[in-house]
């Protein structure tokens, strides 16, 4: 296992479920899907207390979906009880360096969080279709600029679920590194019994810490660099780029049509895709991090921004499915050296 | 260590080099064998798919020759099989990005770390091919029981015997279909072997998991129980140089194909 990187696993957060009933409703929405099955779990459960044989029943739930609970994290006293007699491991994932703007508001993102979640897992189509027409609506507005901002601001790291995550993996040495930007503190009662996952984890993500002091991004310059975006010169191509055309600009690149897989787009600024982009983008290839990648629909072989890359995750490699009839826009920015992906939607 | 460099080839198109290709290799791998697949079919790869390994690519043989990154670097490792890895051609480029001396001097670099390296050859005998073939020692033409593959074959092992440095050239059959065959509809084993009159290194059964495999991404050795596994498994066995028998395709599978065989023999002998 690569260092803090949940091997197959990944965060279901149903800390805002008050019930048992809703964490186990939330719970096998979220098994469902089917890049969730056949991993490992770790289930945030917030201050729901927990009676053994409750929990018993998520655990069967959990495995009765080929996935297992690698651990909890829980504010309840009861549910800890719970999970020591059913030797589920517990631990209290914090975010140890969240961004000020987390901060000043918990109750809107969490807001925003459930929004989120209601908008990718939601079952109905029409959902989805009404939020994407807002969207429209909104980019035609000038002053997108400042909502731009806005909106980075708001992205907290529990937004990036199962469907979108990418796994990065250090330009240099190509190596798995952390998919969540999550700071873990093991329990007193179960110091002793920290295991090879959580320790590795841990100082992984301690030399991640360590870096986000310097890297954090400043609006100041995040301003200057959307100015700067936005004087470069932009490349506009209505046609779809297919296997082996490479296109490099020196500014911006617009691309109505698809990019299929096999194909390269690279930009020192942004790069835009209306239709799916299957192939390899590279944004920012001059180095500037805030470059990003938009698509309307993310299924992307390789993202690169600046020096940072992330690579499809295997569980879709599969090269046939590119095309659905559900376009979700979404756009991917760096945040700690890493691509992370979001819905582009207003908080 | 001196690797062995083994060139894929066929002459014609869609004869199966590149599935070939992924499951020797990762048979060879899954033996316990290093070795590397180098995929010199610029602009139109396909290694990578069939392995799974597209997502993996940053740099690619022609980032190498032009020195942008180092060999190491361009090396793509296998999600399993750490004893495997891929050089991966690029996309975007063509065949003449890449040049035969270049192509040789990566495999003699590649033969101090690896056990095997197998080289995918393009279709058609044109520039493609003698890059492949340039840093090669040994050769299997792959070839389908039809008459247009057989042909191209020929033409491709008459193009290798005038090589000096091929040492030796082995002849696969893919695709094969002993139903076919037995209702003479095919061309059999002995046919092709009589005239290419090349030592035979494997039978590859038709299979319908390889569509499945390819689509997957995960070459069919690592399935075992397709029959088509098995031989290509058996392929790498004797690449390795152990006696392995010829698997007998002709033994009808299940009942029903019995009971078919048993009414068919009725019939032939009523006429």
């Amino acid at each position: 296992m690569d260092k803090g990187y949940i091997e197959n696993g990944f965060i279901v957060d149903v800390s805002n479920a008050s019930k048992t009933s809703e964490i186990i409703y939330e719970l096998s929405r979220i098994l469902d899907l089917p890049d969730a099955q056949s991993k490992k779990v770790c289930l945030k459960l917030g201050s729901v207390d927990l009676t053994p044989t409750e929990l018993t029943s998520i655990k069967a739930l959990v495995e009765s979906m080929n996935s297992e609970i690698e651990f909890i994290s829980t504010s309840s006293k009861s549910t800890i009880k719970s999970a020591e007699e059913l030797e589920i491991k517990v631990s209290i994932l914090e975010n140890k360096v969240p961004l000020p703007e987390f901060n000043a508001d918990q109750e809107k993102v969490n807001k925003e969080l459930e929004k989120a979640l209601d908008k990718i897992f939601g079952e109905e189509g029409s959902d989805i279709q009404t939020f994407a027409q807002d969207e429209n609506l909104k980019n035609l507005k000038n002053d997108y600029s400042k909502e731009e901002i806005e909106e980075i601001a708001n992205i907290k790291p529990e937004t990036i679920t199962p469907e979108n995550q990418m796994e990065t993996f250090d330009s240099s040495e190509f190596k798995a590194s952390t998919k969540e930007v999550e700071q873990p503190e093991i329990s007193q009662n179960l110091e002793n019994e920290l295991n090879d996952f959580n320790s590795e984890l841990e100082s992984a993500n301690k030399i991640d810490g360590e870096e986000i002091e310097e890297i954090d991004f400043n609006l100041d310059d995040l301003r200057k660099s959307l100015r700067e975006t936005e004087k470069l010169p932009t490349l506009y191509i209505q046609r779809t780029l297919r296997s082996g055309q490479s296109i490099t600009s020196e500014g911006n690149i617009v691309i109505i049509g698809d990019v299929n897989p096999g194909s390269e787009v690279i930009a020192k600024g942004d790069i835009t895709v209306w239709g799916v982009l299957g192939g390899i983008a590279h944004a920012g290839s001059a180095g500037n991090q805030y470059a990003r990648i938009r698509a309307l629909k993310m299924n992307a072989i390789q993202l690169r921004i600046a020096d940072v890359f992330a690579r499809r995750p295997d569980s879709i490699n599969i090269p046939y499915i590119q095309k659905t009839d559900t376009f979700i826009p979404e756009e991917a920015c760096v945040r700690r050296k890493q691509i992370i992906i979001h819905k582009m939607h207003e908080s | 260590m001196s690797g062995r460099v083994i060139v894929i080839t066929s002459g014609k198109g869609g004869v199966g080099k590149t599935t070939t290709n992924a499951n020797i290799g990762t048979a060879l791998a899954r033996a316990g064998k290093k070795v590397v697949m180098i995929d010199t079919d610029l602009g139109l790869r396909n290694l990578d798919l069939l392995l799974g390994l597209e997502n993996r690519i940053v740099y690619t043989i022609v980032d190498v020759v032009e020195e942008r990154c180092k060999l190491k670097q361009a090396l793509v490792k296998d999600k399993k099989n750490p004893n495997l890895c891929l050089l991966a051609a690029a996309q975007t480029r063509d065949k003449t990005a890449v040049t035969e001396e270049q192509l040789k001097d990566i495999c003699e670099t590649l033969k101090k770390d690896f056990d095997f390296i197998l080289v995918d050859c393009p279709a058609g005998i044109e520039q493609g091919f003698q890059n492949a073939v340039a840093g090669a020692s040994e050769a299997i033409v792959v070839t389908t029981p039809e008459m247009s593959a057989v042909r191209d074959a020929d033409r491709i092992i008459g193009l290798l015997e005038a090589k000096e440095e091929i040492k030796s050239y082995k002849l696969l059959l893919n695709r094969v279909r002993p139903n076919l065959i037995q209702s003479n509809d095919m061309m059999s084993v002995d046919d092709v072997v009589e005239i290419l009159s090349a030592e035979l290194i494997g039978i590859i059964p038709e299979d319908t998991g390889i569509i499945t495999s390819t689509n997957k991404g995960e070459p069919i050795v690592n399935d075992e129980k397709s029959l088509a596994g098995k031989a290509y498994n058996n392929v790498a066995r004797r690449i390795i140089g152990e006696d392995v028998p010829f698997l007998d395709l002709d033994e009808p599978k299940g009942v029903m194909a019995k009971v078919k065989k048993f009414f068919s023999g009725i019939m032939g002998k009523e006429k």
